[in-house]
C-alpha cells in the first residue's frame, strides 16, 4: 500500500470552528424560557463558555432589556430581534433576522463559542429551523396542564432537548408530574427530556451539560 | 471524543478517493450516517458506524453531505453516508381532496414531492406520526396510503 501524500491532503483538523454554536430555546408563552435564559447564563460563564444571547419578541425589546439589566453578561453581548408577526416565522420559516443577529455576534466578539437564541411566546407547533441553530430545546411547564406531552405538538416531538420546568408547581396546579414525563418520554420516543424549576435553578446544571455535551465538545 | 472541525473534501474528488479507496481495502473508512435534515447542523454528536464517539464542530460557512469527508488520516477515515430518505405515497381521490390535502401538508410544514397523481412526504420522524395527523382525511375517504392494504 502506497503512502498518503500529507503535503497533497487537507489539514484534517485544527482547533476549533471560528464561529460559535447556535442553541434555540422555543416554547410557549409563560412557560419559563427566559427565567431558563438568566439560569444558563450564569452557569456557563462559570464554566468558562464565551456567551453571547439573542432575544426575540413580537413587538418590544422587553426579554433582551430583562436579561440586559440583570446584570448577568455583558450588555452588548445581548440583541434583541423584533419578529413584528408569528413568532415562529422568525425562527423556522425565515431566519433571516435571528441568522444575521448571529453573524453580527460572530464578528463582533471573535472566540465566541455560543450563542443562546431565545424565541418569542408561541405555541406547541412551533420549531427552530436547522439553518438557524445547531440544537434546540422546547420550554413547557406544568402549569399549562399534564396533558401538553399527549398533545404531540412539533415542539414537543421534534426539540433536541424538552424541558419541562416549574416542577415545583406540580401540586398546587393538580399534576401527575410522574405521568407527564412518562407520556413526554413515550412520544419522544427516547431523546431526552429533562425537569427544571428555575425560579431557583433546581435541575439547570443537567440542561448546561447536555447542551455542552451535544454542541461545545470542550471538555 | 474526536472533534471533526473541518470538511476536507468530497469522496468522489479523485486525490480523496483513491486515498479512501486504499483505506477501504484495510476496512479502516468508518461512515457518519445522518439523516438530510442533520445535515443542516454544523454541530453535531453523534458516532460512526464503527462507533468512534464524534464532534462535528463546522464553521457556518461549511456544509455536510453525503459523502463529505470529515476525517483523513494514514490509517482511517471518516466519511458522512447520508441515511435514504424515507417517504411517506399518498394518492388523493379526486381535485378536491389534491387540494385539501396540499393545504394539510403544507400546513404541517412537511416537505413534499409531486410525483404524478402522488403526493410523497419526507418522513422526518415516525411514520406513524404522520398517519395520526393524516387519519382525518383516510377516514373520509379523501385519500388512501399507497403501500397500505
Amino acid at each position: 500500500m502506497n503512502d498518503i501524500n500529507a503535503n497533497a491532503i487537507p489539514a484534517a483538523s485544527r482547533e476549533r470552528p471560528s464561529t460559535a454554536a447556535r442553541v434555540g430555546i422555543g416554547g410557549p408563552v409563560g412557560s419559563g424560557k427566559t427565567a431558563l435564559l438568566e439560569q444558563l447564563i450564569p452557569r456557563f460563564l462559570a464554566r468558562g463558555t464565551d456567551l453571547a444571547v439573542i432575544t426575540n419578541d413580537i413587538a418590544t425589546k422587553e426579554d433582551a432589556e430583562r436579561v440586559r439589566r440583570s446584570g448577568l453578561i455583558a450588555p452588548e453581548r445581548v440583541l434583541a430581534v423584533e419578529t413584528g408577526a408569528c413568532p415562529h416565522s422568525a425562527i423556522r420559516e425565515d431566519p433571516t433576522l435571528n441568522m444575521q443577529s448571529a453573524d453580527d455576534l460572530d464578528r463582533r466578539f471573535p472566540g465566541l463559542e455560543l450563542i443562546l437564541i431565545e424565541s418569542g411566546g408561541d405555541n406547541l407547533a412551533s420549531s427552530f429551523s436547522l439553518d438557524l441553530v445547531d440544537y434546540w430545546l422546547f420550554v413547557i411547564d406544568v402549569a399549562g396542564g399534564d396533558d401538553i406531552p399527549r398533545k404531540r405538538g412539533l415542539g414537543v416531538l421534534s426539540c433536541d432537548l424538552l424541558v419541562i420546568n416549574k416542577t415545583d408547581l406540580a401540586p398546587y396546579v393538580r399534576v401527575d408530574l410522574p405521568r407527564m414525563v412518562r407520556e413526554a418520554n413515550e412520544v419522544r420516543k427516547g431523546k431526552p427530556v429533562l425537569l427544571t424549576n428555575c425560579a431557583i435553578g433546581d435541575g439547570v446544571d443537567a440542561v448546561v451539560e447536555q447542551i455542552a455535551r451535544e454542541v461545545l465538545f470542550d471538555r | 471524543m474526536l472533534r471533526l472541525t473541518r470538511v476536507l473534501g468530497h469522496a468522489t474528488e479523485p486525490q480523496l478517493a483513491e486515498t479512501l479507496h486504499r483505506l477501504e481495502h484495510g476496512g479502516t473508512v468508518e461512515r457518519l450516517k445522518l439523516s438530510r435534515a442533520d445535515t443542516a447542523r454544523k454541530r453535531l454528536h453523534a458516532f460512526t458506524d464503527r462507533g468512534t464517539e464524534v464532534g462535528v464542530m463546522l464553521d457556518r460557512s461549511e456544509q455536510l453531505s453525503n459523502g463529505a469527508v470529515l476525517l483523513l488520516e494514514p490509517t482511517r477515515a471518516i466519511v458522512v453516508a447520508l441515511e435514504e430518505p424515507q417517504w411517506l405515497a399518498l394518492a388523493p381521490r379526486d381535485a378536491a381532496a389534491a387540494l385539501e390535502l396540499g393545504y394539510f401538508c403544507g400546513n404541517m410544514h412537511w416537505k413534499v414531492r409531486f410525483a404524478g397523481e402522488y403526493l410523497h412526504v419526507s418522513l422526518e420522524g415516525p411514520r406513524e406520526t404522520y398517519l395520526e395527523r393524516l387519519a382525518h382525511l383516510v377516514a373520509n375517504g379523501s385519500i388512501s396510503v399507497i403501500g397500505d392494504d
